[in-house]
């Protein structure tokens, strides 16, 4: 009796803020600025985890979240009543992602000779030790993030996106494939080639560590 | 160990981190396996990296939403939402719907006309010889298809003869060719 009560209130809780969620749609959808912006706090976390994902700058980071919440604004009121809200948002950053990547520049593959000093450490720690948990914002850690953005500077935009939304974000295919508005086989067959892609990118460059090591070893 | 559980090893630890202990017998392997332990290293590396990314990103700042609620006041929900970064996004999307479109058109266009390519042979005797394909034209006393110097012989052997623009009849009695035509 009493587990059947506690699994009751959380799905009572959802039922409520579902319910509330509704609410602020459809006074959104009627002009209402403010229920638009409480829409917008409770989702906030997950856009700016997407955004985040590809741009560092706090600022760009803030500045793409606004040009996502006005789009958002803007569409609201063709926002099917009863729809789930977050896809719809998450289509919207994702898409408005996409044509940040694609505006910056892509860049070349980076070769293990493009790696500073450092960047080779921690390339070697990475590999050996897994990447540092303990701490957040250490030197390690923003060393990692650094190289991270480096080289998946160098996939295609559409590549790069659909990496993220699975490995770092953990969406299934049937949401990457709603994001990017594709067929889950497209989805499938997308994140299939990417995944090669950095994989080939990253076994050459473990292999220019390796020659470079060996020609190192033996003094030339 | 084999490299086929080598293999399966580093699909587990893809999906679900670490699945390395410290096995005597896999460090053994990996010892004499250059590519069992290139591909290890490849998913650390890739897993780390992506790890990477995972950080937590601060929420919005303070001037976040102020500077929001200044930029929706001056808009209107519903409002198209096309500027001209969109507008360009959207031609550039029709444009390999129109090549191709240019492309069908092109190509029935050249399979109409080239179905019709051959232009009528005019010899001198007024005879109008319209052929498609050689396979078409039948020359007297030829069964079958012609070649090519029975086709030569049979327009020099035309040509030989009288047109009959250069009748002289035509001078000598005084009629014009619409004469001799309604005759």
């Amino acid at each position: 009796m009493m587990d059947r009560r506690e699994d009751q209130e959380p799905a009572e809780r959802w039922r409520e803020a579902s319910e509330r969620e509704a609410d602020l749609i459809r006074q959104a959808q009627e002009g209402d600025r403010q229920a638009f912006e409480a829409l917008l706090r409770l989702h906030e976390q997950h856009v700016f985890a997407i955004i985040g994902s590809f741009i560092r700058r706090k600022q760009d980071v803030e500045d793409l979240a606004q040009d996502i919440f006005l789009k958002a604004y803007l569409a609201i009121r063709r926002f099917r009543p009863g729809a789930p809200f977050a896809p719809w948002l998450r289509r919207i950053t994702v898409n408005t992602c996409y044509d940040h990547l694609r505006k910056i520049r892509r860049r070349s593959e980076v070769t293990f000779t493009d790696l500073g000093e450092s960047d080779r450490d921690v390339m070697h720690i990475l590999i050996e030790k897994g990447y540092p948990s303990t701490g957040t914002g250490s030197g390690d850690q923003v060393a990692a993030r650094d190289l991270a953005e480096r080289i998946l500077a160098g996939l295609t935009p559409k590549d790069r996106l659909v990496v993220t939304l699975r490995e770092v974000h953990g969406l299934e295919i049937t949401e990457i494939a709603d994001a990017l508005g594709c067929s889950r086989a497209a989805a499938k067959v997308r994140l299939w080639r990417a995944r090669r892609a950095m994989q080939a990118w990253l076994q050459r460059l473990i292999r220019q560590e390796e020659e470079t090591a060996h020609r190192e070893g033996r003094g030339e | 160990m084999t490299c086929r559980d080598v293999t399966q090893l580093l699909k587990r630890e893809g999906r679900e981190g670490p699945a390395f202990a410290d096995d005597s017998e896999l460090a053994l392997h990996l010892k004499s396996c250059r590519r069992c332990s290139e591909a290890l290293k490849v998913v650390r590396l890739s897993s780390a990296l992506l790890q990477s990314l995972r950080e937590e990103v601060g929420g919005s700042g303070p001037t976040f939403y102020p500077r929001l609620r200044a930029r929706l006041e001056d808009t209107e929900p519903g409002q198209p939402d096309i500027n001209l970064l969109d507008a360009l996004g959207l031609a550039r999307r029709l444009i390999p719907a129109l090549a191709m479109g240019v492309l069908l058109l092109a190509g029935v266009t050249l399979s109409i006309s080239g179905s019709h390519s051959s232009l009528p042979v005019q010899v001198r005797s007024g005879t109008d010889v319209y052929a498609f394909s050689l396979e078409e034209v039948n020359l007297p006393g030829v069964v079958g298809e012609p070649s090519r110097d029975q086709m030569l012989a049979f327009v020099l052997t035309q040509s030989a003869r009288p047109a009959p623009d250069t009748d002289p009849g035509c001078d000598v009695r005084g009629v014009t060719c619409e004469d001799r035509g309604s005759r």
